[in-house]
């Protein structure tokens, strides 16, 4: 067990309570004292303490990482560190992008979902496993990684887009009307956040057929991770294809993007699955 | 007994369909007031009609007078039997009531918007030119709009309160996050839509667009709102350019339809647009909601926003509440007050007549006219002092309660005329007490 888990484990609920309180807390209601026009998804009191809480729970989480590596407990040899690695990428990634966008709605959904992530790598029985990794393996499992947690993003951004479209369509206002961030704001998250996240999973594709490829008695390109990997890629390519071609965006871009973060998830479950029975 | 009855609906019973089909256009309003003035019972009217509720202000002094009202506004406009089903009516101390809430604003759409004052006014304004207006609306009215200037000055009901206008640019920051950069277009010139339209501009809309059917008055409001105004025929180009569209409209058929929006979202390349339709009937088809990415909010959608911006709100609403009640019991006290006033104007002139009687008496017997003065006087203290204190507990038991039984025994006691009748002169009646004695 890494010596700041309990910490970071601890951090991580911290920021979850906040950015609960923020969304639910007291004057939180809509309207509530604000005039019109204004925007309540600014940051209050507590989402500022809830990404502090968070970025201290991302550094406490980053020295448990690296002391693992040290171990020889990297995320490229080890099912469970990669879980890690991922929810730890989830979280950097939104901390990165809460800088940019007021996104303190997504961090209700995000944060506790790096939590159970974080936990389930930690508590569930499975190797320690340990090794070196080529460079190779290495650059693929970050990018891949990374491009994953943007998608996972971008689809948390998506499901957000969807409730609060389907509320706005349906002419209802509840606690994500004024806190949750406004629908052209989702969509260009969406848009930025695809677009770097398929930037690092092609280059990951990439360099994952080379890798595959030189793994011997391996099924090279036609594993199921590999083809998953492929479809996701291919949805991905399609949604940005289309929104540069015929200005796809809104409610169908969020749909395509949920679907592919699914598909992009299913690689990284059959990787640790795959892993798992190997250990 | 001449009492206040309203009959009418409002957007609380009756959806924005239902309330198009009840409005009554201005150019029937006076037809339809004078209609109301000749039911049976129906002393007086008053019709308000804006496009949250229909309402008819009536004194009436018959006990079918509400049924008879109802029956011309449903049946003797030929309208569905079935709206009855949205209609209220109050009488009384609760159509009082009523009418102050209505004036304040406690039973708008939106608590604490002003527009519905100037609407009542409008209303009172127009039942009074047209002869419609007695003595009880008199009173009633015109203490409502005091009442509703207290209300908007003594509580914050009016500064917290959000209002069509406001709920539209929320939606608005709701869609597109930043206003600033965002166009309007402005369709058709009703007073809701330059309201809106001025909330969005304060918000950081810097393009506005007017279209009108009537140029002048497109140039009029573009002018006003520091817009430019553009031809009917150029409707479809801008709606394919602005981010925001707000109908209002006076046309009987809908403006924007489901096809046309089609091809203008075509054009946008499924780019956002928000639709605030705030005319009363519709100017666009609902389906038009329906279209991806459109997000149409009609007068009744713009409630649902509203509501849930009122919890704030509800803590000066029962302040404005509490006044209301308060003006209500007042208003009672003074007209109860005010049914024991000709007891009183009949028992002061019965003591007045004995007085200047008895000092014309001896009045011959004084030696200079200041001795006459100073009896004339003493006969005019003598009597107020006497009367004050029947005057005083008169008043209070009036104000009180029903003071029925007390104006009966002062009558009885001194003889006074009943009701309607003429005060009769002291002497008479003073000469009418002494053939009883004799």
């Amino acid at each position: 067990m890494p010596p700041l888990f309990p910490a970071t484990v601890a951090l991580y609920g911290i920021a979850c309570a906040l950015f609960f309180a923020h969304l639910y807390g007291p004057g939180a209601g809509a309207g509530h004292g604000a005039q019109a026009g204004q925007r309540q998804d600014a940051p209050t009191g507590v989402s500022t303490l809830a990404r502090i809480a968070l970025a201290l729970a991302f550094a406490s989480h980053a020295v448990d990482i690296g002391w693992l590596c040290t171990k020889g407990m990297h995320p490229v040899v080890n099912a469970k560190e990669a879980l890690s690695f991922f929810s730890w990428l989830l979280c950097g990634a939104y901390l990165l992008l809460s800088s940019r966008y007021r996104l303190a709605a997504i961090g209700v959904v995000l944060v506790p979902m790096t939590l159970v992530l974080d936990l389930a790598a930690r508590l569930s029985p499975g190797s320690e496993q340990r090794g070196a990794a080529s460079l190779l393996a290495i650059v693929h499992i970050t990018l891949a990684s990374l491009g994953v947690a943007l998608f996972a993003v971008a689809a948390c951004g998506a499901v957000l887009y969807l409730v609060e479209e389907r509320n706005l369509k349906q002419h209802r206002t509840g606690r994500l009307f004024r806190r949750g961030p406004a629908l052209e704001t989702l969509d260009t998250l969406n848009r930025r956040t695809i677009a770097v996240g398929f930037t690092l999973f092609t280059v990951a594709l990439i360099t994952g057929a080379v890798w595959l490829l030189q793994t011997p008695g391996g099924h090279g390109l036609l594993s199921a991770q590999y083809l998953l990997s492929s479809v996701a890629w291919l949805v991905y390519a399609g949604l940005i294809a289309a929104r540069i071609g015929v200005g796809f965006r809104g409610r169908r871009a969020a749909v395509l993007t949920v679907a592919g973060a699914m598909t992009a998830v299913a690689v990284l479950v059959v990787y640790l699955v795959r892993d798992g029975r190997g250990a | 007994m001449v009492s206040l009855c309203i009959v009418g609906l409002s957007h609380r019973t009756a959806p924005v369909d239902v309330r198009e089909k009840m409005a009554v256009p201005s150019d029937q309003l006076e037809h339809t007031l004078r209609r109301l003035t000749e039911l049976p019972g129906v002393r007086e009217a008053m019709i308000v009609s804006t496009c949250n509720r229909v309402e008819v202000y009536a004194a009436v002094e018959r006990g079918d007078s509400a049924e008879l009202v109802r029956r011309t506004l449903i049946e003797g406009r030929a309208l569905p039997a079935t709206l009855r089903a949205h209609l209220y009516s109050h009488e009384g101390q609760a159509a009082l009531r009523h009418l102050f809430r209505v004036t304040s604003s406690l039973d708008s759409m939106v608590v604490g918007e002003s527009q519905i004052l100037g609407q009542v006014k409008e209303a009172y304004a127009l039942a009074v030119d047209v002869g419609t207006v007695g003595s009880l609306l008199q009173r009633c009215v015109p203490r409502a709009f005091q009442l509703a200037k207290r209300v908007r000055t003594e509580t914050d009901i009016a500064r917290s309160s959000a209002s069509v206008a406001s709920a539209a640019v929320d939606l608005a920051a709701q869609i597109f996050g930043e206003l600033q950069g965002r166009s309007v277009l402005v369709v058709g010139a009703g007073k809701m839509g330059d309201l809106s339209a001025r909330h969005l501009r304060a918000a950081g809309v810097d393009r506005l667009f007017v279209v009108n059917r009537t140029r002048a008055r497109s140039d009029e409001l573009a002018a006003r709102l520091g817009g430019v105004a553009h031809d009917w025929t150029e409707l479809d180009r801008l709606l394919a350019e602005v981010d925001i569209v707000i109908c209002s409209t006076g046309a009987s058929e809908p403006v924007l339809r489901r096809d046309q929006m089609r091809k203008v979202m075509r054009v946008r390349r499924g780019r956002w647009l928000f639709v605030i339709d705030i005319a009363v009937p519709r100017d666009v088809e609902s389906e038009v909601g329906k279209i991806e990415n459109v997000y149409l909010y009609d007068v009744d959608a713009l409630d649902s926003v509203v509501r849930s911006n009122l919890d704030g709100r509800s803590k000066e609403a029962v302040l404005a509440e509490e006044m209301v009640s308060g003006e209500v019991d007042r208003f009672h006290a003074a007209e109860r007050t005010q049914g024991v006033v000709p007891t009183i104007k009949a028992l002061r002139a019965r003591f007045h007549e004995v007085a200047v009687a008895e000092v014309e008496r001896v009045a011959g017997r004084a030696e200079s006219d200041k001795d006459r003065e100073l009896l004339r006087q003493l006969a005019e203290s003598i009597v107020n002092k006497l009367l004050h204190e029947p005057t005083v507990a008169l008043k209070r038991e009036a104000a009180e309660a029903d003071a029925a039984v007390l104006v009966e025994a002062v009558s009885r006691l001194y003889r006074l005329p009943a009701g309607d009748e003429e005060p009769v002169p002291a002497r008479v009646l003073s000469l009418r007490a002494r053939e009883g004695e004799s």
